[in-house]
């Protein structure tokens, strides 16, 4: 009977995973940090109440799109959300297409930008239309109809965030996407998490006393592995998120001590130690060896694979000192990437695969850097504030996701790479965050 | 075996049969039409009730999981602790006498195996920590086997940065994070 209870909570856990109701579930609903930034660079945009055609007359599913698409457009780096209080139109008794209302209520209350849009629910479930507007052309830029569940709509308002910055800026979104991170949650033990960007949906994912890390997706979102010390030594463990099962990955060739997926979710790269030398070995997802990648006396972990699933980087003691190198996953000679600091690690593919982001210490703290991956002028990222760790890109390349000690507890910030001054916090509570994954999108 | 989740989070390897676990997930779903909302799902326990038996290849640990929830991982015992420099696993020349005298105690009690640990301070990636913490762990158990005690009696794990003895943020803890700890077991 005790099974089936947990059975039950687990099945429960789904459901409200998929239907997160702000007004129900405390502390399920978005982060609300302050953006560190200079908010003068920001376009200001006013996000509507939705328009209720039926079925929303609480207005909970237009403000659950409302709410997260605030959080995601705040998180981008280019908006600053005009304080709600200062509408002037009531969205329910005005339309939402363009020539249905008033640009110079908005123009008034100084958005550049405006979303408005219309909810209708029941029936079938929820059909979503949403506007994204040009205030001073008074124009219509972009707009999108969604249909699904209640709980789907919290997904609809990422989706759309993606698009107003496809519109606005050439380049779509990166916040219909999952976040993985490492925390303590406040106690001794590190468990593995994922949540969405703008902080809903948390998902405490391995619950063990030891110690869990180094959780990375494959491109469907659909496996996840990590390193754990579940069974008393490190393994890791290659979980199908969908089937809620998971394999461990163990090695003939002694402890496997790190790894990461490959993105088409088939190989693995492990880091393996024995008698205190740890080298890299390509694995099939279900741990049988493919072939050992390095082989040297010392030490060689933290790979990563590139995005057309052909190179990895990786760190390696080999000159002497922990530098990063990039080596084809056929096998050959790697090449040394970064000359720069006597402690170079944890690189990350950009996406477009041209890029490396790693962390390399300085005066005993770490920063971000970015580096061709041929080598060449490393890129300050960071700004020197904490000790800045574990780089994650963002699956549109425009944002990395690192750990930061820069407000005392560790905690996951995003950054945009082309602009230092954008911060914020991904992550919130008492623990200490670390080892953030950044997903791929979530596809339709 | 097949490895099933229980709770709002946690991987269990559950000893159920696959078409058991379908029924448990069936009746569940039943139950939720009856209306789960109300249930506030609690975080379960991954337990592991014969650890030794899940690791493969020889590569034990005698540590359990009562260490893990009681904090004693890397703490007491009759064997005293040796130390490193920063990002190094040479034993140092002040730590040889503690060795010849952990290899004197093993030595009077031969029924006995140890556990050699390795760790380190907080500073440098979580990986590479756990890559040097090995390192420290192979250099301390190498040096008790040059002082006569056999290989079969010897293991080694890495905790890396995760297990602090000390919690601050200065040389001086940092210092004391730099070890090897030997743990000894029956």
């Amino acid at each position: 009977m005790k099974r089936i209870v947990h059975a039950f909570a687990l099945i429960c856990a789904i459901v409200f995973a998929l239907s997160p109701d702000p007004a129900a579930a405390q502390g399920a609903g978005p982060l609300r940090m302050k953006i560190q930034g200079t908010s003068g660079e920001l376009s200001p945009i006013a996000v509507s109440g939705l328009k209720n055609l039926g079925g929303d007359d609480d207005h909970r599913i237009g403000n659950a799109f409302v709410t997260t698409l605030r959080r995601d457009l705040e998180l981008s780096g280019y908006f600053r959300i005009v304080d709600p209080h200062a509408y002037i139109e009531d969205p329910q008794s005005s339309g939402f297409e363009l020539g249905q209302f008033n640009f110079a209520d908005w123009k008034s209350i100084n958005a550049d930008f405006l979303v408005k849009g219309s909810v209708g629910a029941g029936g079938p479930g929820v059909k979503l239309t949403a506007y994204f507007y040009d205030v001073a052309s008074q124009r219509r830029m972009m707009g999108k109809n969604y249909s699904g569940d209640a709980g789907d709509v919290p997904r609809m308002a990422r989706r759309f965030a993606d698009a107003i910055l496809e519109a606005y800026s050439g380049q779509k979104g990166p916040f219909d996407s999952k976040l993985a991170f490492v925390s303590t949650g406040g106690g001794r033990f590190k468990e593995v998490y994922t949540q969405s960007i703008d902080g809903q949906d948390l998902f405490k994912l391995t619950d063990n006393p030891t110690i869990n890390l180094f959780p990375s997706f494959d491109r469907s979102t659909d496996h996840m592995l990590y390193l754990s010390y579940k069974s008393m030594v490190p393994a890791l463990y290659l979980a199908n998120l969908k089937a809620r099962s998971e394999m461990k990955i163990t090695s003939p060739h002694g402890r496997v001590i790190g790894g990461t997926l490959s993105p088409d979710g088939e190989q693995i790269v492990a880091a393996i130690e024995r008698d205190g030398i740890t080298n890299l070995y390509l694995l099939t997802r279900d741990g049988a060896e493919i072939r050992p990648l390095t082989d040297t006396q010392g030490i060689n972990v933290s790979p990563a694979i590139s995005p057309d699933g052909e190179r990895m980087a990786f760190t390696s003691d080999r000159s002497g000192t922990p530098q990063i190198y990039v080596m084809s996953l056929a096998g050959g000679a790697p090449k040394r990437v970064t000359f720069s600091g006597d402690y170079n690690t944890t690189p990350a593919f950009s996406p477009k695969g041209d890029k490396l982001a790693y962390q390399s210490r300085e005066s005993g703290r770490f920063d971000i850097w970015t580096i061709p991956i041929g080598g060449g002028e490393p890129t300050q990222v960071t700004d020197g504030n904490g000790s800045n760790e574990y780089p994650s890109w963002s699956p549109d390349g425009r944002y990395l996701a690192f750990s930061s000690t820069r407000a005392h507890n560790s905690r996951i910030y995003i950054m945009m790479v082309s602009n230092r001054k954008i911060i914020s916090a991904l992550t919130e509570g008492n623990g200490n965050d670390s080892c953030p994954a950044w997903s791929g999108w979530l596809g339709e | 075996m097949i490895p099933v989740q229980r709770g709002r989070g946690g991987w269990v390897n559950s000893r159920a049969t696959l078409a058991k676990a379908m029924a448990i997930v069936g009746v569940g779903l039943m139950l939720m039409v009856a209306g789960c909302s109300s249930k506030k799902p609690a975080p379960v326990v991954d337990t592991n009730p014969n650890p030794n038996q899940l690791n493969e290849h020889g590569s034990g640990s005698s540590t359990t999981n009562d260490d893990w929830i009681n904090g004693t991982i890397g703490k007491g015992g009759p064997l005293s602790d040796i130390h490193f420099g920063y990002n190094d696993y040479t034993i140092q020349e002040q730590d040889g006498s503690v060795l010849k005298s952990n290899a004197s105690w093993l030595q009077a009690h031969p029924q006995t195996r140890v556990q050699v640990e390795g760790y380190c301070d907080e500073r440098g990636s979580e990986e590479y920590n756990i890559a040097l913490g090995a390192k420290r762990a192979q250099a301390g158990k190498d040096y008790l086997a040059t002082l006569g005690i056999s290989d079969s009696r010897m293991s080694t794990i890495s905790y890396g940065k995760e297990l602090p003895l000390c919690q601050d943020h200065d040389e001086s803890c940092w210092a004391q994070n730099r070890r090897d700890h030997f743990m000894v077991s029956k």
